[in-house]
C-alpha cells in the first residue's frame, strides 16, 4: 500500500458473522475513532471547518471585548488586568482570525469539495491532510494556552511582565499551525494538480478549485517567510535573554510578524474567496460563465497581488518600503481583479435565471456580500498607500484586515450553502444563511467604515488604536459591528452544528 | 468501412509524491531564503553604520568551501540513484543512496568543526545570533533531506525497484537539490562575501 492511498477500512464493511459465532469488530472506524483514523477527504474539511468555525465564535468574542475597550465604558487596562494582557489579546484576535478561523475554515471547504470538482476519488496525501487537521488543532491549543499563560507575540513597550517560556510555546504552536495549514494546502494542491480528471486542462478546473491552487500557491510563498520570522525570534528568545529579535519586553516580535495581517499578505486570505463567490452565483442563477479564461485570469492575477512575504519593513531601514513604488503598485492594483470579477458575476446574473426566489438565495446574498466586503477593504487598502494621505500607520490597516476576514467568514457560510452535500449532513437552511449574511455583512462593514474614518481623525499613529481624539463615537460604532459579527458567527455555528446532524424520520416527513 | 475501437491508453499514474514533494521543496526554500535575507539586510546595516560584522580571521573559508565540494558530489551521487531507480538497477541505487547519505553526514561533521573553530557565542551579537540560525536551519534542512534519503534506501530494501519507489527517488533527489543550493547560499554569503 502507498502512502498516498485511503485506508481500506473506511470504504470495506467487515464480513458479516456466521450464525452462532462471536460477532466480528467491523473494520470501519467508530464514530469516535473517525476523526483520528479517517482518510476521507470530506470528514477531514468537515472537522477543518467545524473547529474553524468554533475558534471563530471565540474570537469574535474577543473581538467585542476589544472593541468594548475602545469606548469608553471600560478602560483598556481594566478589561484584561492591564495593558500587556490587553496587547496580547490585540495580538491573538489578528493572528486567531487569519490563522486559527478564516484560513482553515477555507482549506476545510477546499479539502471536502477540490475532489470531487476536479474528478479525484479523494485527497492527495489523505493521511497528511489528516495530520495537518491535528498538528494544526494542538498549535492553536498551544498558542490559546500561552497567550492566556503570558505569553503571546512581544509586550507594549516598556511594559514589564510576560514570561519568555509562554512566549516561546506561543512562537511553537505559531509555527506548528503555519506548517500544518501548508501541509494541508500541499494536499489540495497536488490533488489539482495530480488528480485531475484525464482530459482536464488547468484551464477547465471549477472556479473555487483553481482559486484553491492559486492560494494554496500563494500561501506556501508566502508563510513560510513567517517561518523564517518565528525561528530568528525563537533563537533569540529561548534560554537567555534576548538580545536582538525576540525582546519580550518590547513590541519587537509582533512589529516582525504583524506583516502577515497587512497589505498585501491579508489578501492571502482573499484569494479562495473569488473561487467561492463566483461559483455560487453561477450555481444560485444557473448560468455558466461565457468567459472561463477570464474568471482563472482574475484569480491568478490577484492571488499574485496577494504575495507579501517581502513586504516587512521590521528589517529595513527607517525610509522603509512601504514609500516604495513595489508597494504602492500591489496596493492599488489590487483592485482591479476584483472590479473585474465583480463584472464576472453580473454577467453570469444577467444571463442567469432572475426569479425573486434565486437572487435572495443566501448563496447570492452571501456572495454578494463577500465581494462587496472584500471590494471595500482592497479600495481602504488602495486609499491606505497613496502616501499624502498618511494612512500608512492608522487603524486604515484594520479596514482592510477586518473587510478580509468578514468576507472569507462570509465566503465559509456561502460554501456550506453551496456544498452541503460534501460539508454537511443536511443542507444549511436558507433562513439561517440569509440571517448570518446579513449580520456579517453590517457587522464588517460598520468595522470597516469606523476603522477608516478614524484612520482619517487620528492625530498621530497608535499601535492599538487606542487614543482616537474625538472619535468616540466611532468607537461605539466599530463596537455595535464587533457584536453584529460575533452573532453572525454564532448563527453561522448554530446553523452547521443543526445541519450536521443526521435527520430523525420525523424531520425528515417535516 | 468498417472502424476498429482503439484499447483505450493506458492510465499513467499521477507522480502526486514527486508534485507534492516538489511544492513542500518550494515552501522550505522560501522559508530559507527569507532567513539570508535577513542575514543580508542586518549585515549591510551594520556595515553601512560602520560595525564589523565578524572579526578577523574568525570564520575561515577552507571548511565552507570543503563542505561545498562535498555537497556537489553528492548531487551527483543523488542523481545517479534518480538513473539507477529509473532503470531498475538495484545494486548501483544502494550504493548512490549510501553514498549520498555518507556525504551529507560528513557535511554535519564539518559543521561541527567549523561550530569548534569559530567559537562564537549565540548571545555574542546580532552577527553570531543569525550566523547560528542560518546555519542551524540549513542543518535541519539537511537532516530532512537525509531522512528522506535513508526512507527511501529502506523501502528499495523490501522490494524490487518500481515506478512508485523511482517517484520517492526522485522525490528526495529534488529535496536534496535545494538543499545544496541553500548552502551555495550559506556558502556565497556567510563564508565568502562575510
Amino acid at each position: 500500500m502507498t502512502l498516498t492511498e485511503p485506508a481500506v477500512a473506511d470504504s470495506e464493511a467487515a464480513p458479516a458473522a456466521a450464525p452462532g459465532s462471536s460477532p466480528v469488530p467491523s473494520a470501519t472506524p467508530r464514530i469516535l475513532a473517525q476523526p483520528f483514523l479517517t482518510s476521507d477527504a470530506a470528514t477531514v474539511g468537515r472537522l477543518f471547518v467545524v473547529v474553524s468555525l468554533l475558534l471563530a465564535l471565540g474570537t469574535s468574542v474577543i473581538g467585542v471585548l476589544l472593541s468594548l475597550g475602545r469606548t469608553e465604558a471600560v478602560a483598556p487596562a481594566d478589561m484584561f488586568a492591564g495593558l500587556n494582557a490587553y496587547f496580547r489579546m490585540w495580538t491573538l484576535y489578528r493572528v486567531s482570525f487569519m490563522l486559527l478561523v478564516v484560513l482553515p475554515l477555507l482549506l476545510g471547504v477546499a479539502m471536502a469539495v477540490v475532489p470531487s470538482q476536479v474528478g479525484a476519488g479523494n485527497l492527495a496525501f489523505p493521511r497528511a491532510a489528516l495530520a495537518s487537521f491535528w498538528s494544526w488543532l494542538i498549535g492553536a491549543l498551544i498558542i490559546v494556552v500561552s497567550v492566556f499563560a503570558g505569553g503571546g507575540w512581544g509586550a507594549i513597550d516598556g511594559v514589564t511582565g510576560n514570561e519568555n517560556d509562554a512566549m516561546a510555546l506561543t512562537l511553537l504552536g505559531t509555527g506548528m499551525v503555519i506548517v500544518a495549514l501548508l501541509v494541508g494546502a500541499v494536499s489540495v494542491a497536488t490533488t489539482v494538480i495530480s488528480l485531475r480528471q484525464t482530459g482536464m486542462s488547468l484551464l477547465d478546473v471549477p472556479p473555487f478549485s483553481w482559486s484553491m491552487l492559486v492560494a494554496a500557491a500563494v500561501w506556501l510563498f508566502t508563510l513560510p517567510v513567517a517561518i523564517a520570522n518565528i525561528v530568528l525570534i525563537y533563537a533569540d528568545l529561548r534560554g537567555r535573554p534576548a538580545i536582538a529579535f525576540g525582546r519580550a519586553e518590547s513590541p519587537d516580535i509582533w512589529l516582525q510578524l504583524d506583516w502577515l495581517v497587512e497589505q498585501p499578505a491579508v489578501y492571502i486570505m482573499a484569494v479562495p474567496v473569488l473561487g467561492i463567490a463566483i461559483e455560487a452565483v453561477g450555481a444560485a442563477v444557473g448560468a455558466r460563465s461565457s468567459r472561463p479564461e477570464a474568471v482563472t485570469i482574475i484569480v491568478g492575477l490577484f492571488g499574485l497581488l496577494a504575495v507579501g512575504g517581502w513586504s516587512q519593513d521590521y528589517f529595513t531601514a527607517p525610509q522603509d518600503l512601504r514609500d516604495g513604488l513595489v508597494y504602492v503598485a500591489f496596493g492599488l492594483a489590487a483592485v482591479l481583479p476584483l472590479v473585474a470579477l465583480a463584472g464576472g458575476a453580473a454577467e453570469l446574473v444577467l444571463r442567469g435565471t432572475k426569479t425573486p426566489d434565486r437572487l435572495l438565495d443566501a448563496r447570492m446574498v452571501g456572495a454578494g456580500a463577500a465581494l462587496k466586503l472584500l471590494g471595500a477593504a482592497a479600495l481602504v487598502g488602495a486609499l491606505r498607500v497613496i502616501e499624502p494621505l498618511d494612512l500608512l500607520e492608522t487603524t486604515a490597516t484594520w479596514a482592510v484586515f477586518h473587510g478580509v476576514v468578514v468576507a472569507g467568514l462570509i465566503a465559509g457560510v456561502v460554501a456550506l450553502r453551496n456544498w452541503s452535500h460534501e460539508l454537511l449532513i443536511c443542507p444549511l437552511s436558507q433562513a439561517v444563511g440569509r440571517g448570518a449574511v446579513a449580520l456579517l455583512l453590517s457587522g464588517g462593514g460598520l468595522l470597516v467604515l469606523s476603522d477608516l474614518i478614524s484612520a482619517f481623525l487620528a492625530d498621530d499613529p497608535d499601535l492599538m488604536d487606542l487614543a482616537l481624539d474625538g472619535s468616540t463615537a466611532l468607537n461605539v460604532v466599530a463596537f455595535v459591528g464587533s457584536v453584529l459579527v460575533a452573532v453572525g458567527v454564532a448563527a453561522a455555528v448554530v446553523g452547521a452544528v443543526s445541519a450536521l446532524r443526521t435527520p430523525t424520520a420525523g424531520s425528515e416527513a417535516a | 468501412m468498417r472502424t476498429t475501437a482503439l484499447p483505450a491508453a493506458e492510465a499513467t499514474r499521477p507522480r502526486t509524491g514527486v508534485v507534492g514533494a516538489l511544492l513542500a521543496t518550494g515552501a522550505v526554500f522560501m522559508a530559507f531564503a527569507a532567513l539570508v535575507a535577513v542575514y543580508v539586510q542586518q549585515r549591510q546595516m551594520a556595515q553601512a553604520a560602520g560595525q564589523e560584522w565578524f572579526g578577523e580571521g574568525s570564520v575561515e573559508l577552507g571548511p565552507a568551501g570543503m563542505m561545498m565540494m562535498t555537497l556537489l558530489l553528492s548531487m551527483v551521487t543523488v542523481q545517479w540513484a534518480v538513473q539507477a531507480a529509473r532503470t531498475e538497477d538495484r545494486p548501483h541505487g544502494f550504493i548512490a543512496l549510501g553514498v549520498t547519505l555518507m556525504f551529507g553526514a560528513a557535511v554535519i561533521n564539518q559543521f561541527w568543526f567549523v561550530y569548534q573553530d569559530t567559537a562564537f557565542a549565540i548571545d555574542g551579537g546580532r552577527a553570531e545570533l543569525l550566523f547560528y540560525a542560518v546555519t542551524g536551519a540549513f542543518i535541519a534542512m539537511l537532516i530532512g533531506g537525509m531522512a528522506m534519503v535513508a526512507v527511501t534506501t529502506i523501502r528499495s530494501l523490501m522490494g524490487p525497484f518500481g515506478r512508485e519507489l523511482a517517484h520517492g527517488v526522485q522525490a528526495a533527489a529534488a529535496y536534496w537539490h535545494m538543499c545544496v543550493l541553500c548552502y551555495f547560499l550559506v556558502w556565497y554569503i556567510v563564508f565568502v562575501t562575510k
